[in-house]
């Protein structure tokens, strides 16, 4: 009886997460192109030489994983102050809290033309307020390390608050006594912050840093968006060329390759992580 | 220190809400006055772009209204799924909750973004495509592990002598979820379902795939669209004004429920 209830919504979560990757392995081993006539035909791995030999794939793997690794780095920073503040009690805390957490509710798409137009050249507030300093245009979204740049911002600027509501949960399960005691043992609280709070905040930085890496590698919205991929192709994610193939190119055979291969990459840097934390005996293994 | 404190918390809001507020003066701006920096102050402001979006074809509204359509829908099939397969999941041998509480997060972690080529073909197989009630299918399955995963340790904390009381009483399993379980559980219900709302109104890579005609398109893709008319000559008028209005129902809805978002998304982290 329980397990007939828990049915529909598995076999959801079975058509639209395990379906796709089946179909993926499948369509991996044949090409399906314009060439095929959008047809299915078998041609051995031919995909997948193609893929290990693609410098544009790998290219993408690399930047999408700098991305991920930058962009998570600073918002854990970030939201970790973040946290800190809002923890400390004042008026008009949950105002602020939901004001600050408003980035984050707005769909992706719609800020980052916001920010096309915040980051233009010329009229942008940016080139207008560099006009002033006069060190000529800064072409920030033609100019690839700024364009880049640009994006981890944007990233940065959106998800935060997520991970500072993540961080702050932790932080609220922090009993306050502990504190005082440090205080009254003669600790500093630069200390508490070193002694008390980042150890037991500890498994929450971890959540958030599982979480959001995924997310940060299968960055699209944002970036397709935002600069298109550009400039020359210098901020272009493996999800953006995988839609690419498919949508643009019409290879369907070659484009699920890069999906499942992404996929693949994905789960191997996600698996080696949690190992790598294990052993430095940071995360406990998990006790449902 | 209180000083300090103050100063950090303008810092938090000025990070948070300059770009936004740099949409809302762009959108009052003139055309003339976003690219001339000389113009008069006074002479600066417009109302044209509000009026140009609401009376564009299709009308700026009508993205919204498909937005909401898709969301609310989703919205409702993931939670009628979503609550008894809690239930169920609450309630099943260890060793096999272990296991479902893997796939659900790792489905959860999943960067859904990959799946969009698998789910465009299935809608062109069925003819899904082009119908907001058929979107709500994908979107539901896509919001289906972090509800799960909400619910599912909402009715593990339930004491269970409270169910067997009510099963003495004589209550069918239906009885019993309706009058004892879901009450007791709807302040979880409420933060599920709006952040289930919340993803399927922002969702992007599978509406761009699935919706092709204009009247139907969601706000995110709507928006993109503008975009992708032309690198040289967006109109950012315009567009800033349809950012504005369309973070009014956002805005509304974080300032009233940001309670349940909040409890929502900090019992996803303890539990999860």
């Amino acid at each position: 009886m329980n397990l007939l209830l828990l049915l529909p919504a598995l076999l959801m979560i079975g058509l639209v997460f395990v379906w796709p990757m089946i179909r993926y392995g499948w369509l991996s081993f044949h090409a399906n192109s314009v060439l095929t006539g959008l047809n299915p035909v078998p041609n051995g791995g031919a995909n997948w030489i193609r893929l290990l030999d693609d410098q544009r794939f790998w290219q993408d793997a690399l930047q999408t994983t700098r991305f991920a690794g930058v962009s998570v780095g600073l918002e854990l920073l970030l939201a970790l102050a973040i946290a800190l503040l809002l923890d400390q009690r004042w008026r008009g805390r949950g105002v602020v809290r939901a004001l600050a957490l408003l980035p984050w509710a707005l769909p992706t798409t719609m800020m980052a033309l916001g920010w096309r137009w915040i980051f233009n050249t010329p009229y942008g507030p940016l080139e207008r307020l560099n006009e002033f300093v006069g060190l000529g245009p800064l072409n920030l979204l033609s100019t690839p390390m700024w364009t880049w740049l640009v994006t981890v911002v944007a990233d940065v600027w959106k998800t935060t608050p997520f991970i500072a509501l993540l961080l702050l949960a932790g932080l609220q399960t922090i009993p306050k006594d502990l504190y005082s005691a440090f205080r009254l043992e003669g600790g500093r609280p630069i200390q508490a912050l070193r002694c008390i709070t980042l150890p037991l905040l500890m498994p929450y930085v971890l959540i958030a840093l599982l979480f959001r890496g995924a997310q940060a590698f299968g960055v699209f919205d944002l970036i397709q968006v935002l600069t298109g991929g550009g400039p020359a192709g210098s901020t272009e994610s493996v999800a953006l060329y995988a839609y690419l193939n498919a949508m643009r190119f019409l290879d369907f055979g070659y484009s699920a390759t890069a999906m499942l291969a992404g996929f693949l990459l994905l789960t191997s840097a996600m698996l080696i992580l949690a190992m790598l934390l294990r052993l430095s005996g940071l995360m406990k293994p998990v006790q449902p | 220190m209180k000083r300090r404190l103050a100063l950090w918390i303008c810092l938090l809001l000025v990070w948070s809400l300059l770009p936004m507020l740099w949409q809302l003066i762009s959108s009052f701006s003139t055309a003339e006055s976003l690219v001339n920096g000389s113009i008069p102050f006074l002479q600066r402001w417009t109302l044209v772009h509000y009026k140009e979006l609401l009376a564009s074809d299709p009308p700026f509204w009508r993205y919204l209204l498909n937005s909401a359509i898709v969301s609310a829908l989703t919205t409702v099939i993931t939670l009628a799924l979503a609550i008894p397969a809690a239930y169920g999941l609450a309630r099943v041998p260890l060793q096999l909750r272990r296991v479902l509480r893997w796939i659900t997060v790792a489905a959860a972690l999943f960067p859904y973004v990959l799946l969009f080529l698998a789910l465009l073909e299935l809608a062109r197989r069925f003819s899904l495509g082009n119908s907001l009630i058929a979107l709500a299918m994908p979107y539901s399955g896509l919001a289906m592990p972090l509800a799960l995963l909400l619910l599912t340790s909402v009715f593990e904390s339930l004491p269970r002598e409270l169910e067997d009381a009510a099963r003495l009483e004589g209550l069918g399993l239906w009885q019993r979820l309706r009058w004892v379980l879901v009450p007791l559980l709807a302040p979880a219900t409420a933060s599920t379902a709006i952040l289930v709302f919340l993803f399927a109104w922002n969702e992007y890579p599978i509406a761009l795939t699935w919706l092709s005609r204009d009247e139907l398109l969601t706000l995110p893709v709507a928006m993109a669209r503008i975009a992708g008319s032309s690198i040289y000559s967006i109109p950012y008028g315009a567009y800033a004004a349809a950012t504005v209005l369309g973070s009014i129902p956002l805005l509304l809805l974080v300032l009233i429920c940001q309670r349940q978002i909040v409890s929502g998304l900090t019992n996803g982290a303890i539990k999860g």
